[in-house]
Parts: structure tokens; sequence; C-alpha cells
């Protein structure tokens, strides 16, 4: 299956684009798509215990079982106000 | 309970109080930008969200503080992209019969956003 990861704030100037497509097995969680993007975006070495993952608009636990097509979005902490 | 929310790249001007007859209580809160961050003196700050997601949090945040306060309305508006120190990045107004649900549930609002709504800053 694939979904697309989207990254937002200071995890773009890390990965050097705004989205990418991610191939990955079918039953795959959010926890696995974060290693693989972990794996293919070394600078965001660091940033794994401050990352908020969200698939859609709602944020999802690690063990989230993703779907083909999803929409993750990865990001840090929220700063609004 | 009415809920209005408003992504601005504009300056917030601040809207008129609405309120019914039967409310006794408004708070209303400024989020301004500080001169300084860290320590260091900054110019701005450049606000960055992921809009729909931040909508929708929102919106939850609202069910959440309808189910907690008996609340006439909220509305807030958040600015996006460059604010200059001293401008407001952030408005709140929180109308209730009695100023203890209309603290507490304004408290609750920003306390939520700052952990859940997706923006971001970037110090200029």
């Amino acid at each position: 299956m694939t979904v697309t990861v989207k990254f937002w704030s200071y995890f773009r100037d890390h990965t050097g684009c705004e989205e990418t497509p991610m191939n990955l097995a079918d039953g795959a969680s959010l926890a696995d798509l974060h290693s693989q993007v972990l794996q293919q975006f070394p600078d965001l070495a660091g940033t794994e215990k401050c990352t908020l993952k969200a698939v859609g608009l709602d944020y999802q636990d690690d063990d989230f079982v993703l779907s083909d097509g999803d929409e993750v979005s990865l990001f840090p902490p929220v700063q609004g106000g | 309970m009415q809920r209005v929310l408003i992504f601005t790249n504009d300056p917030i001007a601040e809207p008129v109080r609405q309120m019914s007859d039967g409310m006794g209580a408004v708070v209303t809160f400024h989020g301004v930008v500080r001169g300084e961050e860290n320590g260091a003196p900054i110019t701005a700050i450049d606000y960055e969200a992921n809009e729909p997601m931040a909508q929708h949090q929102f919106e939850l945040i609202f069910e959440a503080m309808e189910k907690q306060w008996p609340l006439e309305s909220v509305r807030l508006i958040h600015r996006l992209g460059v604010v200059p120190v001293n401008e407001p990045s952030l408005w709140v107004e929180v109308v209730a019969a009695h100023r203890a649900e209309a603290f507490a549930a304004c408290k609750f609002l920003i306390d939520e956003m700052k952990q859940k709504v997706p923006i971001w800053k970037r110090v200029l």
C-alpha cells in the first residue's frame, strides 16, 4: 500500500520536502511508517520522541494500522498562540 | 453554543462584543508577540498552520468546552504569517452567564490549543 507523508514546521528543513509517498506492507502501523521515514530522512534523527503523528485530521497512536491512501502528518510540538 | 473560528493573515481587528441579556461575563484574551525569545531580541514571529487539521482540533476543543460549561459563545481569531512584536497573534472571547465558567473555559481553550492545535512559529 501507499500512504502520503506530510512534514510540517522545521521537519521540512530536515527532509527537504513538504510531502512524500511511502510504500508499506499491508497491515503496517504508524510506528512502522515512522521508522521507515527516519531511515529515508536521517536528518530527522533526534526528533523521534517529540514527533506528533496524525492520520487525516486526527492524532493517532503508534499502533494505529494504516490503510492504502492514508495521509499522515508528522510534526514537532505545536506552538500556537 | 455559538462558535466562530477565523484564521487570518491580516492584523486582528477586535470584533464588537456580542452577548444576550442573560449573560453576565465576557472574558477576552489577546496573545501578543513579545519582543524577545529565550532572552534574545526579535522583530516578529512567522506563524504556520496545518489549517484543515487546526480547524478540526479547535472544533474538538469547542465541543469539550460545551460539554463542560454552560457557555453562550466562543470566538477565536488566530493570525498566521508574519506578526510583528507588540501585535496580537491570538484573540479569544468566551461569553457565559457567570465569570467562573467564562474564565475556566477560556483558560482551558488556550491550554488545549497549545497542546493540540497544529500551529508553529518561526522567530524572525
